[in-house]
């Protein structure tokens, strides 16, 4: 409509005027015409036989620092809710179908703000899910907390599960992390000493706090805790430090720039040292395009496999065909959780985002797309958490991540290096 | 310990050659020409990225291509200057600050059109080895490029000093007026020196490859270095730039191994604030060149 408003405009400024009139009266005939008929004969009835899409909104930075996962994400999203959408859509809703609203929140925390209120209050919603980057989505939960607008996600953030009604987080969380990367250090050595370093985020901290707090618990002892500032120019300081430290296992609590440079500088220095690379940049598809062999052998934890089950390896031969890339664990995730929302739509019966959130808190599933997590159960309990989540052990093997810790989720054994 | 500190120290002079060559290129540019460019770390984005294509589709080791980012580099400065730059310079600062920190947006977000965020690296046989003595290691791939940035240091100050336009670069640097009565054609030097540092830029650029990501923020990482070094070396003085990068890249090495992984840009700028509370005019002295 702006455009045909914008064409009169210049028509009125144009040469032949007498013209433009007749066509402005033509064009306002036309278009109120449309709309009677519309209105009349269209809308109205259309409800009757195609039931309205359900929209969804997924937050996603897919231009900035972390574009390379939020591109992965959104191709992941995508082809979630066409899965749902060709299984017959939400049925209890007359077959109606999901429609993803994308936004791009730029890898930035204060476009985050903005977008994810825009998107709330542009859109008729029913449910989010996003950010991946614990920085950004611990600020667009804040903001659907505010709009009462349910918000699945995958970070792990402890922090999302404080305070919040409409935070769901059905995979493992932080905390739990730090439990399994410490238990896999057990793997390499009776006696694991082990050198902690991490970027100074919100990711960074939480995750190696939690790391900090369990290690004594866990006969496991911490010789170096060392903090960094994201995006620097030269690992070699760092891990100059982690020789000096006499650590046997190297934790790196890690982007992907940052990982490659420590792989590699540690690779430089000959130091005869397990890595565990955490979660983040490390179980992405990228960290092996750029470090190559190095990776071989590199232990880290993922709250989502594509080897757990069958299911999995189906989203993720889809997957691989459309992006060439195996199913990463933040991408595979989202899947599941849009089968999440999907479930809950269906039991709701309603495109009511409070009914949606009521819905999303008594969800108990053990088995199709939506359990799809390691253990195969999702049940929310009352900060957001699913009861049920853990993290697996993956090693890079061949290129491709897998599952190797603990006992009922390992689907390959550990490679020696 | 003595091993600890040598160790630091090397990696410090290592990573420092490379804020060299990026900061003799800013200082350069505003020694002469008399504006800050704040688009230089995006010449050392777009370096790298050739680098990376050549290596990427014709195998081109990023060393060998030092042979064609320098030049296509030493184009585009001298095309800057002479369709943008040469309109702007004039008493009045502002629009030289609006056109390079306009490239550099330009630059930076045209990257992420083309190329997307992702993290491009090149593998070289040399990447991931180091010479090992004692106790002590040496990475291949930042030997090579700090001893290239100290060699292209060298020649550029060579030809400052001992070539006819290097001469008459020092010139316009030293007082403009003056050296356009003696008949030298400030445009021409102008180019000149925009198109050098550039090349110094792209030189960077290819350096890195082998051990560094090439990404589109990537020069923001070292251009920041970059400032700090020209204003610690005195604005416009070549030797200054160099040395204050070499001491800013042990500085913060020192800091990272000392104080804290998260505190290594402290003590470079605590470094910065002590010089000029003590040199206003920074270690060079206040003589450009």
């Amino acid at each position: 409509m702006r455009k045909d408003r914008q064409g009169s405009v210049s028509n009125k400024a144009g040469l032949d005027r007498v013209l433009s009139k007749r066509q402005g009266r033509r064009e306002f005939l036309l278009k109120t015409g449309g709309i009677l008929a519309a209105s009349a004969f269209g809308a109205v009835p259309m409800r009757g036989w195609a039931a309205d899409p359900v929209n969804i909104g997924a937050l996603y930075p897919t231009t900035g620092s972390m574009a390379q996962i939020g591109v992965g994400c959104v191709a992941a999203a995508k082809l979630a809710v066409e899965m749902v959408n060709d299984a017959g859509g939400i049925k209890s809703l007359g077959g109606a179908k999901l429609n993803l609203i994308l936004s791009d929140v730029q890898s930035d925390t204060t476009v985050t703000r903005t977008e994810t209120d825009r998107l709330i209050t542009g859109n008729k919603l029913s449910a989010i899910h996003g950010c991946f980057a614990s920085a950004l989505t611990l600020i667009a939960s804040e903001v659907a907390e505010r709009a009462k607008m349910p918000l699945l996600t995958g970070s792990s953030s402890d922090q999302l599960n404080k305070g919040r009604t409409y935070t769901f987080t059905p995979f493992a969380r932080a905390s739990q992390f730090a439990l399994a990367q410490l238990r896999m250090s057990r793997l390499v050595s009776d006696k694991p000493k082990v050198a902690v370093i991490f970027e100074n985020t919100a990711f960074g901290t939480s995750t190696s706090n939690g790391l900090r707090e369990q290690a004594a618990a866990e006969g496991v002892e911490i010789v170096l805790f060392e903090p960094y500032s994201a995006g620097f120019t030269d690992a070699s300081p760092l891990i100059n430090k982690v020789k000096s430290s006499g650590a046997n296992a190297l934790f790196s609590v890690s982007y992907l720039n940052d990982l490659i440079l420590i792989v590699r500088t540690v690779k430089q220095v000959g130091l005869n040292i397990a890595i565990n690379g955490g979660s983040g940049g490390f179980v992405i598809p990228d960290f092996y395009k750029n470090v190559g062999k190095l990776a071989e052998g590199l232990q880290g934890v993922a709250h989502w496999n594509h080897d757990m089950d069958a299911n999995a390896e189906k989203v993720n031969a889809e997957y691989k065909k459309r992006t060439g890339e195996f199913l990463f664990e933040y991408a595979g995730g989202l899947v599941a959780q849009t089968f999440m929302i999907a479930d809950a739509l269906e039991r709701a019966a309603s495109t009511d985002p409070q009914k949606v959130r009521d819905a999303i808190a008594s969800l108990d599933v053990s088995s199709g797309y939506a359990a799809m997590c390691p253990g195969s159960k999702v049940k929310f309990g009352p900060d957001g958490k699913n009861i049920h989540a853990h993290p697996v052990g993956v090693q890079w093997q061949n290129g491709d991540l897998a599952s190797v810790f603990p006992e009922e989720d390992k689907r390959a054994p550990l490679m020696k290096t | 310990m003595w091993e600890t500190v040598a160790q630091a120290v090397i990696n410090g002079l290592l990573i420092g050659g490379i804020y060299a060559l990026v900061s003799i290129g800013v200082t350069l540019i505003f020694g002469v020409v008399k504006i800050v460019n704040f688009a230089q770390g995006e010449f050392v984005m777009i370096g790298m990225y050739i680098s990376f294509f050549l290596a990427n589709q014709f195998g081109i080791d990023p060393l060998v291509s030092l042979l064609v980012t320098m030049p296509v580099l030493f184009v585009i400065g001298v095309l800057i200057q002479h369709f943008l730059i040469r309109r702007v310079l004039g008493p009045n600062d502002m629009p030289q600050i609006f056109l390079t920190f306009a490239l550099s947006l330009l630059l930076l977000n045209l990257a992420l059109m083309l190329f997307t965020a992702n993290y491009r690296t090149v593998h070289t046989s040399y990447s991931d080895e180091a010479f090992h003595l004692g106790e002590l290691y040496i990475p291949e791939a930042k030997l090579i490029a700090f001893v290239v940035a100290m060699a292209l240091s060298g020649a550029l100050w060579v030809f400052l000093h001992f070539t006819d336009l290097g001469k008459a670069m020092r010139a316009a640097s030293q007082n403009r007026d003056v050296a356009t009565l003696m008949g030298i054609n400030p445009n021409r030097v102008f180019c000149v020196a925009l198109g050098i540092a550039l090349a110094l830029a792209g030189a960077a650029g290819s350096l890195l490859m082998p051990f560094y990501s090439a990404y589109p923020f990537v020069g923001q990482v070292f251009v920041l270095m970059a400032f700090v070094a020209v204003v610690l070396g005195t604005l416009g003085n070549v030797i200054g730039a160099l040395i204050a990068s070499l001491m800013m890249g042990v500085a913060e090495s020192l800091g990272i191994q000392y104080i804290g992984a998260d505190s290594g840009l402290i003590v470079v700028f605590a470094m910065l604030l002590l010089t000029l509370a003590f040199k206003p005019t920074g270690l060079g002295g206040g003589r450009a060149r």
